[in-house]
């Protein structure tokens, strides 16, 4: 049984429309992870499973239950907020306590409860202590601990590491991994940092504009991007994307454009002569070419990033930025020519009118 | 270093010679009148020394003045942090924001009514015969004659009420933008940790806000304290000395009936120094 499903869900401000008939199944134990743009809906879609945002249209449920018109705190969930959300005046002790008691648990079990929860988090230390006396991390900890005590059907996380900085931000995460690996609650993770989403996810759901783009691993969601946003979004630096056009050469294709001529067998794609498309290539799959090397990309570099074992070549071909990641030893000189080539494997294709890929399924 | 100390002096002196004189020569010159037998009626004086405070703790009228002077200061205080607390808290929870910003203006009307006036309206309000206030209760009793103002027992509430129908709207408004400025996540965790609304509120919100909250009751108690206006035009005092807190029995004494200038001295004296160390006892407390 899904933990969570949406079906057919909208949301609408007035009439600004933020997300438009969303279908969503979450599977129990799952780690999933909303990722997208700034303004993408990621946010007001996990309020609305958490009951703070009103359901336009559409249904949600969690564990098999319509919660539409449940309170928040009837919906079995737990949430942990971007900027902790402790309560400034209690003791950490009775944030973490604050939802049991007023549930009404005897003062004895939930003394247990929040000892044995902040023993998980390495929290014992601070229990008698005010929020503001904690660090960044420690207080995300404290909110991980609120959620925690209510053994809830679902996490929900709001951007969680997004106030800590770089390295904290390392730990909290792996921690958060560990934490999903032996509690196994089904989570849902707002973030817009793809790292995050990349290293933490069993599923990523991608979206854009109210509208999911993707759904999938990791791993296929970066190898099989659906489309040229997804292609795009995904992936650390970027895909170069080359505007070009197909033509039928015996048995396979040629595609021109960025002032180079590529040849392609072509048969991982629907392709049809005279077809305009956009070519995607991710710079580490970018190849100081050999001699005689086909499917050439050169140009003058003209923008070299050093990042210690590689290096992100920028050149410009045929009046487009192109970037390489290459090793840092075959990392060229500023202004000198570069040549590169790359396997046909590694290439996406999209339809130039709609993005969508072409590859075959 | 020198030149640097020399221009905070220079413009805290002049403000603060000024303030001085205002304050403390009225301050010192009662003391003074204070330890002396000084009538309206007569010019000549003698020093008696503390004889006009001794005289004050026999004064069965005095205690009664300092009990009503208490009591005044509980019911306004308390009510109107009531009234505003609830309201505030009633706007935030069920009003538009469009409706806050009417609520809100309505409710700063009744602070920026002269004391006086106030006190004329709400008069008439009570009045037995013609008022609305006490309308409902003719309409009920079929005419039955309620006369809250004249009746020892309800006297001190009819006014107490003038004040809070002032203080507690406005402070009503405070404590709304004071809820408005609470970052809302903390309300939101709270709603799914299982709080009811109005335990977010007892919980959450009014405990964020303690420090303003207590600062707007010293605000209250302060103001308070200036009672007078309204009790000489509603009730003088009356019905008997049902209302009659300090300042307007000290007002009795000196200017209408005895003219003993030295008595009321006393009694302002006496209601300073209590005033000074109430004060700085709850501050310390609070502070604690």
């Amino acid at each position: 049984m899904s933990a969570i499903v949406c079906s057919h869900v909208d949301k609408a401000y007035g009439a600004t429309s933020v997300i438009r008939d969303l279908n969503l199944a979450i599977e129990e134990h799952e780690f999933v992870v909303f990722l997208g743009p700034s303004g993408c809906g990621k946010s007001t879609l996990l309020r609305m499973l958490a009951g703070l945002e009103d359901i336009s249209g559409g249904e949600v449920s969690i564990g098999g239950k319509v919660v539409n018109d449940l309170d928040p705190g009837d919906r079995g969930i737990a949430m942990v907020f971007q900027n902790y959300a402790l309560y400034p005046h209690m003791t950490i002790f009775d944030n973490v306590a604050f939802g049991l008691k007023r549930q009404k648990v005897p003062a004895a079990e939930i003394k247990k409860r929040v000892e044995a929860v902040a023993k998980t988090l390495g929290l014992e230390p601070y229990l008698g202590r005010k929020p503001t006396e904690l660090s960044g991390g420690q207080q995300q900890r404290v909110a991980i601990a609120r959620a925690m005590i209510k053994t809830p059907k679902v996490f929900l996380f709001d951007e969680p590491l997004s106030n800590l900085d770089a390295k904290l931000r390392n730990h909290m995460r792996v921690e958060i991994a560990r934490l999903h690996q032996s509690l196994k609650t089904t989570t849902v993770y707002v973030t817009h940092d793809q790292l995050e989403a990349m290293t933490l996810a069993d599923r990523i759901v991608l979206l854009k504009d109210g509208v999911i783009e993707q759904i999938g691993s990791p791993a296929e969601i970066y190898r099989r991007p659906g489309n040229q946003f997804v292609a795009g979004f995904i992936g650390t630096p970027n895909m170069n994307f080359i505007d070009a056009m197909v033509a039928r050469k015996g048995d396979g294709w040629t595609l021109t454009g960025a002032g180079t001529l590529l040849s392609l067998e072509g048969s991982d794609f629907y392709l049809q002569h005279g077809d305009r498309v956009v070519l995607g290539i991710r710079p580490p799959d970018l190849k100081t070419a050999e001699a005689g090397a086909a499917n050439l990309l050169q140009g003058t570099a003209d923008l070299i990033e050093f990042h210690g074992n590689d290096a992100l070549v920028t050149f410009g071909s045929g009046g487009k930025e192109i970037s390489a990641l290459v090793p840092a030893r075959e990392c060229p000189e500023q202004s000198a020519p570069v040549r590169y080539s790359f396997e046909e494997q590694s290439i996406h294709l999209f339809d130039a009118e709609s993005g969508r890929s072409l590859r075959k399924q | 270093m020198r030149r640097r100390s020399s221009l905070p002096a220079t413009f805290l002196v002049p403000t603060l010679a000024i303030l001085l004189v205002l304050s403390m020569v009225p301050t010192l010159y009662a003391i003074v009148i204070a330890l002396q037998n000084r009538e309206l009626s007569t010019p000549g004086y003698s020093w008696v020394w503390f004889s006009n405070f001794a005289d004050l703790f026999t004064d069965r009228r005095f205690l009664n003045a300092v009990w009503v002077s208490v009591k005044w200061e509980i019911v306004t205080v308390v009510a109107t942090m009531v009234v505003a607390i609830g309201l505030g808290v009633l706007m935030f929870e069920v009003a538009s924001s469009r409706m806050r910003n009417v609520y809100c203006l309505l409710f700063i009307i009744p602070v920026l009514l002269p004391r006086v006036s106030a006190a004329f309206v709400w008069k008439f309000a009570y009045h037995p015969l013609y008022g609305i206030a006490t309308y409902p209760y003719r309409l009920i009793t079929g005419g039955l004659i309620f006369d809250p103002l004249s009746k020892p027992g309800t006297a001190l509430f009819a006014v107490a009420s003038v004040d809070v129908w002032q203080w507690g709207l406005f402070f009503a408004v405070i404590v709304l933008k004071l809820l408005e400025t609470l970052p809302p996540q903390p309300i939101e965790a709270a709603r799914l940790d299982h709080a009811k609304r109005w335990q977010i509120h007892a919980y959450v919100t009014l405990p964020m806000l303690k420090a303003p909250l207590i600062s707007l009751m010293f605000v209250k108690m302060i103001e308070s304290l200036r009672s007078f206006d309204l009790i000489y035009v509603m009730t003088r005092g009356g019905p008997g000395v049902a209302t009659e807190t300090l300042d307007m029995y000290a007002f009795s004494q000196g200017f209408i009936e005895s003219g003993k200038v030295s008595y009321a001295s006393a009694m302002a004296v006496l209601m300073m120094i209590a005033t000074v160390i109430t004060f700085t006892m709850l501050w310390k407390r609070v502070q604690a």
